[in-house]
């Protein structure tokens, strides 16, 4: 796979629902169509809310990875 | 989904968080949320009803470990600051049932900025619960 260029990232570690999801969505908002954005999160509900928002907002969910209960997510802005 | 619709009875501070908390969610998104406080939760649409809400019955005592929880969490512990939030996204209208303003002692003199008004249940329930794409009652 090639590399992955992150544009920004965004660290709501700690943080839960709804709050990962609603600095998800200020975060985008700000990015340029083609951005990557970074999501890091210990919000175990994001393994299923990250995936979910991209499809439903038409955001491509790039990768992800679980290490030590640390989630990162690459969503490429693509609308 | 374009539209939700929450009619929030319950005012204990546990119970009221999960209804503000998914129209946080949702408005961030994007999504007009619609909520009509009923019963004595229509105080909390008041600064100082929203002040002294506090977590009922058997749970009480928890009520500081649960607003460490909510602080740790990333939300504002004090309701009106979570009511301030949700209005910051220009996507949350919040109502007041009338019934529930009169007997439990809201009018236009205490409520607070961030609501709409002071409404009839008929209105709210035909023209903005019926035309939701999703309905909650809390």
């Amino acid at each position: 796979m090639d590399e992955i260029q992150v544009t920004s990232t965004l660290d709501t570690s700690g943080k839960c629902c709804p709050m990962p999801m609603v600095e998800t969505n200020k975060a985008i908002k700000s990015l340029a169509v083609g951005d990557v954005l970074e999501i890091i999160a210990t919000d175990v509900g994001t393994r299923k809310d990250i995936p979910s928002w991209c499809e439903r907002t038409g955001q491509t969910l790039l990768s992800s990875t679980d290490q030590d209960k640390v989630f990162r997510y690459y969503v490429r802005k693509d609308r | 989904m374009k539209s939700l619709a929450i009619v929030v009875r319950d005012d204990s501070y546990d119970k009221i968080l999960t209804p503000l908390a998914f129209a946080y969610l949702t408005a961030s998104e994007g999504t007009q949320v619609d909520m009509l406080f009923v019963n004595w939760a229509v105080k909390a649409l008041t600064a100082e009803g929203a002040a002294q809400l506090h977590i009922d019955g058997r749970h009480a005592g928890e009520e500081a470990k649960v607003r460490e929880g909510v602080a740790k969490a990333g939300l504002p512990t004090e309701i009106y600051d979570v009511i301030k939030a949700l209005k910051s996204t220009g996507s949350v209208n919040f109502y007041a049932c009338s019934l529930a303003a009169s007997i439990f002692g809201v009018d236009e003199t205490n409520l607070i900025p961030e609501a709409e008004g002071i409404v009839g249940a008929a209105w709210f329930l035909n023209d903005k619960a019926a035309k939701a794409d999703h309905y909650q009652y809390f």
